[in-house]
């Protein structure tokens, strides 16, 4: 492999980590808060147990969230200098804003870690929302950065420089928006399963039922409305993807020949060589109506476009096909969740319980997913149909020990941090009352 | 607006090596404690830093995300050529953040603390080091620019220019700030008898910072480094490291008299004067290499986009900065001027 790949590997890997502790970091003061507020409300003991547990959680994620955000910042340099060089200039208005709002982020969680018993209740709380409000912000931000990317827009470009820089055109690019939606309801739906997972597998090890439901409440509210949304914000990116980039959108279908009332495959194996997709099953223009809102619309397939700006569609493909299919799967879950509301009878049932246990992790994967078919489906341009990645990585050699390095250090970090929670588990669970 | 922005990139450093420095200092001193001290150590900074401990290290980021937008070419050349140093950073903050936070927050306090502890201690030192051996990197006139690297050889390039005696010596003369910075914060911080402890702590890390600043210019004199003989012939600079020198006797009286304000008021103007010293011999041309000096101030950011970072600084300043000085205030890392008899008296 060459540097470039180990440049990309290493991008990817701690992107990949990143996006997983900045998630929950992102989502689960919203939970604290609810319990809090429900603590504050009814003085029910429950409440601040349970409150002051998602808090250390919200404390463990925040800094692994920002340890690994502020090695990205370097990283971005230090990988793509020629890329920083050139955009940083550019996009530099919404980096600059999160800036801010993790500033306030970190200055909120100060006084909410540190507030207990010192600052006034309501002041108190309100930190705590504001912790929640600052953290989606500055994702929602460096979202609208990563959307510039895929849709480059406030500037012009004269002899490989990038000139006429409008940084606030820039910054509201066409993509900002329906990425920053997509993004931001997946954190939701993916820590909100994630976390009610958890509390789910407690209930069905019978270990302290009556707080795990609550926190359980609490979790999956806030993800079964994501889960519901997100179908839209999908549809919204689908048909934006499609007019903005036409190839990704091919890719992720593996879609080869360009055709009126283009069918959807479900699942199938792709055979890049024979460029077919094998054993899919093929929804009649559907993809024609989810591109383009009409049964009969012309959908480019890849081999209307020049072999060097195609990504690798079988990646692409698979990691679109796992996305939607957990995000399917999360859909029913939500319905069923919200069923349950009204059908008491099923949370006697362990098959409940069972079901969100499962689902736990795979809201992530759908996450990752999601970033595997927006990163490689841009392939080969680093910022879309203006500069390609090979163009834009270090020249320095060696990256290979730098890419292990990174590997290293942060499944130890994974590892180390599942344990804590496993911990903390453990320790609510034998807690008196 | 350049001006603004210039402002921010300086305030931003100088709040970066103050604030994040004294929480580098901590663990630093907490390394080179007695046992029994290690502890009271940890508890004493879990009280003073924890609030404020991230709001720290966000200088950092900032401080980064200006240099990478306003000053691209600058920026470029730093993250290329300090590739190394740069990871080695990294490596020690992502360390020392999550060592910090797992030790107090791990839900069961057994024998991973051991672990907790070494790991936060070790690169609380390693980090300021390898920070300031960067910069020193930077000023060293051993950087190489080339365009092509197969030419000149990795060692050249990459290695040499931050792994030397200089470098090295700049390292250990930050690292000695940090120590310095925080035993002079905790004195405020504690009463009796620990008090005492930090007092003696900080005389001794005061001394040390002499002795490694003082080593610092000597090495650079004697091998005739352009940034040091600048130094040495500037005014300016000058005037201010022998202004610092003089405030080492209010400060030494301080420290003895083991006053809360007073030493924190010194210790910051101190490194203020330092750290303009430091800069003002060369600014623009904030980077020396082997065949010249690259002068920050070319090739910045066209207006459109200073203009925009420097309405987002002063807006963003806004915000924050005021609630950072609440933040401080309630948790009482500030006191403000009119209460602080009241409370020497306590």
């Amino acid at each position: 492999m060459e540097n470039l790949d180990y440049a990309r590997l290493q991008m990817a890997f701690t992107l990949g980590f990143h996006i997983i502790f900045a998630c929950i970091g992102m989502v689960m003061p919203f939970f604290m808060v609810v319990a809090h507020r429900k603590w504050l409300n009814t003085k029910k003991p429950v409440y601040l147990k349970l409150t002051k547990a998602w808090q250390k959680g919200v404390a463990i994620f925040f800094v692994t969230g920002a340890v690994s955000g502020t090695a990205l910042s370097f990283e971005l340099g230090m990988l793509w200098p020629e890329f920083m060089k050139h955009a940083g200039p550019v996009i530099g208005m919404p980096f600059s804003l999160e800036g801010a709002a993790f500033f306030v982020e970190a200055i909120a969680l100060g006084f909410y870690l540190y507030g207990w018993n010192k600052l006034p209740e309501t002041f108190h709380w309100i930190t705590g929302i504001i912790v929640g409000i600052s953290g989606v912000a500055s994702g929602i931000l460096v979202v609208s950065a990563n959307a510039w990317m895929n849709s480059p827009a406030g500037f012009d470009v004269v002899n490989g420089e990038f000139i006429n820089i409008d940084p606030v055109a820039a910054f509201l690019n066409d993509a900002w928006f329906t990425q920053a939606l997509h993004m931001t309801l997946a954190a939701f739906a993916a820590t909100g399963f994630a976390v009610a997972g958890i509390h789910a597998f407690q209930i069905l090890r019978n270990n302290k039922p009556e707080l795990h439901k609550e926190a359980f409440k609490i979790a999956i509210f806030f993800g079964a409305v994501a889960a519901l949304l997100q179908p839209l914000s999908g549809d919204l990116s689908a048909k934006d993807v499609a007019e903005r980039q036409p190839v990704k959108l091919a890719a992720m279908e593996a879609h080869y020949e360009t055709q009126k009332s283009a069918p959807l495959y479900i699942g199938g194996i792709v055979d890049e060589e024979n460029k077919e997709v094998n054993h899919k099953i093929e929804i009649p223009g559907a993809l024609s109506f989810l591109a383009f809102g009409d049964f009969d619309a012309e959908v480019k397939g890849l081999n209307d476009f020049p072999e060097d700006v195609i990504p690798p569609v079988s990646v692409v493909h698979y990691a679109f096909q796992t996305m939607v299919g957990i995000g399917s799967l999360m859909m029913i879950a939500a319905l069923i969740f919200f069923i349950s509301l009204k059908k008491k009878s099923w949370l006697q049932n362990r098959k409940y319980w069972w079901l969100f246990a499962v689902l736990s992790p795979l809201g992530f994967v759908a996450v990752e997913a999601g970033w595997v078919v927006t990163e490689v489906g841009r392939q080969p341009w680093i910022v879309y149909n203006i500069m390609k990645t090979s163009e834009a990585v270090t020249p320095m050699p060696g990256l290979k020990y730098s890419f292990f390095l990174y590997v290293t250090v942060y499944i130890i970090l994974a590892i180390t941090v599942t344990w804590l929670m496993k911990r903390q588990i453990k320790v609510l669970n034998n807690s008196i009352g | 607006m350049l001006y603004v922005v210039l402002f921010f990139t300086f305030f931003s450093l100088f709040l970066y090596v103050l604030l994040g420095g004294a929480d580098f200092g901590a663990g630093i001193v907490e390394l080179f404690s007695s046992r029994n001290d290690r502890k009271l150590n940890r508890d004493t900074i879990y009280k003073v830093m924890g609030p404020v401990w991230e709001a720290n290290h966000i200088w950092l980021i900032i401080l980064i995300v200006i240099l990478w937008i306003a000053f691209p070419v600058y920026f470029n050349i730093i993250i290329i050529y300090l590739h190394i140093p740069l990871t080695l950073v990294l490596l020690g903050i992502t360390m020392r953040g999550v060592a910090f936070i797992f030790r107090h927050y791990d839900a069961i306090v057994g024998e991973s603390q051991i672990w907790y502890n070494r790991m936060f201690r070790i690169s609380s030192l390693i980090t300021p080091i390898f920070l300031g051996m960067s910069f020193g990197a930077l000023i060293s006139g051993e950087i190489v620019i080339t365009e092509d690297y197969s030419d000149v050889g990795f060692a050249e390039i990459f290695m040499a220019p931050w792994l030397n005696i200089f470098t090295f010596l700049t390292g250990l003369f930050y690292a000695a700030l940090c120590a310095f910075l925080a035993s002079t914060l905790l004195i405020g911080e504690t009463t009796g008898d620990i008090r005492k402890i930090y007092s003696r702590k900080s005389a001794f890390y005061t001394i040390i910072v002499v002795v490694t600043g003082g080593l610092l210019l000597f090495y650079g004199f004697m091998n005739e480094m352009v940034f040091v003989q600048d130094f040495l012939a500037n005014a300016y600079s000058l005037s201010a490291v022998s202004l610092s020198a003089l405030l080492l006797i209010p400060l030494w009286k301080a420290i003895k008299e083991q006053h809360s304000l007073l030493t924190r008021f010194y210790a910051g103007l101190q490194i203020l004067l330092v750290l303009f010293a430091a800069v003002h011999t060369h600014f623009p041309n904030l980077i020396i290499t082997s065949t010249g000096e690259v002068n920050m101030m070319d090739e910045t950011a066209p207006d459109s986009v200073i203009k925009v970072l420097g309405i987002s600084l002063i807006i963003g300043g806004g915000i924050i900065l005021p609630g950072l000085f609440h933040l401080m205030k309630s948790f009482n890392m500030i006191r403000i001027p009119s209460q602080s008899p009241k409370e020497e008296s306590e």
